[in-house]
């Protein structure tokens, strides 16, 4: 490790387009979010590439855009909302914003540690994957700390989530996924859930649009400070089942993504 | 995360491997409140073996640092790997500790 790569990253400006864009939701993470940019800076900067970072905050209450602007990194950007809309409206506007070639977005509290990043660039930019979905249920990966009720859950979401969407990979909640630029800009555009059953969304979406999907095992340790309220979310996530399947026999997402198509080809360069 | 105490030339010197979190704070901070006496109020924390710590990691250590320093000690930390470094100085307290490149540079720091 070299320390002077971060500081080069830290201080000069990128120059064309970044290799990888790390997206971090963030809402009302002033306890957890400086350890975990220290250690993705730390990380990242010695791969040989050119990155950015964004914070999408989520309208947060506490100190959180404040502290984070402080760091004055030149590669890092913070987005400000003004209302909390859910991590998956933080998620959207990062992804929206991200200028990489390849978008990783990744939990605040470094949950699954930044080293298993290399595993997700190997899987786009050698085996030309299009997603890659950071999972702890696949073969290889390891869950430290996870409570019996988390199990519980995760295992019948599990089903539920294979047999009524038909998305084939086993873990779609863990938040470590990374995309090419245009499968995230294309899936965060057709998204329309806002909370925290948006993965569920964007993979539903992924497999329609044929993108090629690998699941990542990875490393994941139960964080303290979750600030997911276990029971709430499995209503919201089984209704948001049904939202989906709606969405789609309705045409949402054509037409979300039909709108897209039209405002790209409106820009572009006679 | 595992945890290992030694004494060397008098002094305490605690060993650190693997992610060092809220989950693993309270038996170091228990640690300090059984162990750091008048007598006995010099510790060094190798961190050799930490590649990630939070921030309640860092509140362990500073309630550690407090107790050594209120006793007429201090506490010396050593051995830091690049992505720890840089969380002490992110968060301000590489100002705080003493910091030593090596851990035989830390017992020598008192």
């Amino acid at each position: 490790m070299v320390y002077h790569n971060y500081e080069h990253w830290k201080t000069t400006p990128n120059t064309g387009e970044p290799f990888l864009s790390i997206v971090i939701p963030a809402y009302n993470e002033e306890i957890r979010i400086v350890p975990t940019i220290g250690a993705i800076a730390s990380h990242v900067s010695d791969l040989g590439f050119q990155w950015e970072l964004i914070i999408a905050d989520d309208g947060s209450k506490d100190s959180t855009v404040k502290i984070t602007q402080e760091l004055g990194f030149v590669n890092m950007r913070v987005l400000v909302a003004e209302k909390n809309g859910g991590k998956g409206s933080a998620v959207r506007r990062g992804m929206l914003a991200a200028r990489g070639k390849y978008v990783l977005f990744a939990d605040a509290d470094n949950s699954t540690p930044i080293e298993e990043v290399n595993k997700m660039i190997a899987k786009l930019d050698e085996e030309g994957y299009d997603v890659a979905v950071g999972s702890r249920a696949a073969e290889g990966a390891s869950e430290g700390k996870k409570s019996l009720m988390r199990h519980i859950l995760s295992g019948g979401l599990r089903a539920i989530v294979r047999y009524g969407l038909r998305i084939k990979v086993r873990d779609t909640q863990c938040g470590f996924k990374m995309y090419t630029r245009e499968a995230a800009r294309k899936l965060h555009t057709a998204q329309t859930i806002d909370g925290f059953s948006f993965d569920l969304e964007v993979l539903y979406l992924a497999f329609k649009l044929g993108y090629r999907v690998a699941e990542v095992p990875v490393s994941w340790i139960d964080a303290p400070g979750s600030k997911v309220n276990a029971r709430k979310e499995v209503q919201r996530f089984i209704k948001d089942i049904f939202r989906i399947l709606s969405n789609d026999l309705k045409g949402v997402y054509t037409q979300r993504l039909a709108a897209d198509a039209h405002s790209d080809s409106l820009h572009v360069p006679a | 995360m595992d945890m290992n105490v030694s004494t060397v030339s008098g002094m305490s010197v605690i060993t650190l491997n693997g992610r060092f979190d809220a989950f693993e704070a309270p038996p170091l901070i228990k640690w300090f409140e059984d162990n750091v006496t008048k007598d006995q109020a010099h510790v060094v924390v190798d961190l050799g073996g930490v590649g990630f710590l939070d921030s309640a990691a860092l509140a362990s250590l500073v309630k550690g640092m407090k107790r050594c320093r209120e006793r007429g000690g201090d506490l010396v930390i050593c051995n830091l790997q690049q992505a720890v470094r840089i969380i002490f100085e992110l968060t301000g307290l590489n100002r705080a500790f003493t910091i030593a490149e090596t851990r035989e540079a830390a017992l020598n720091a008192f």
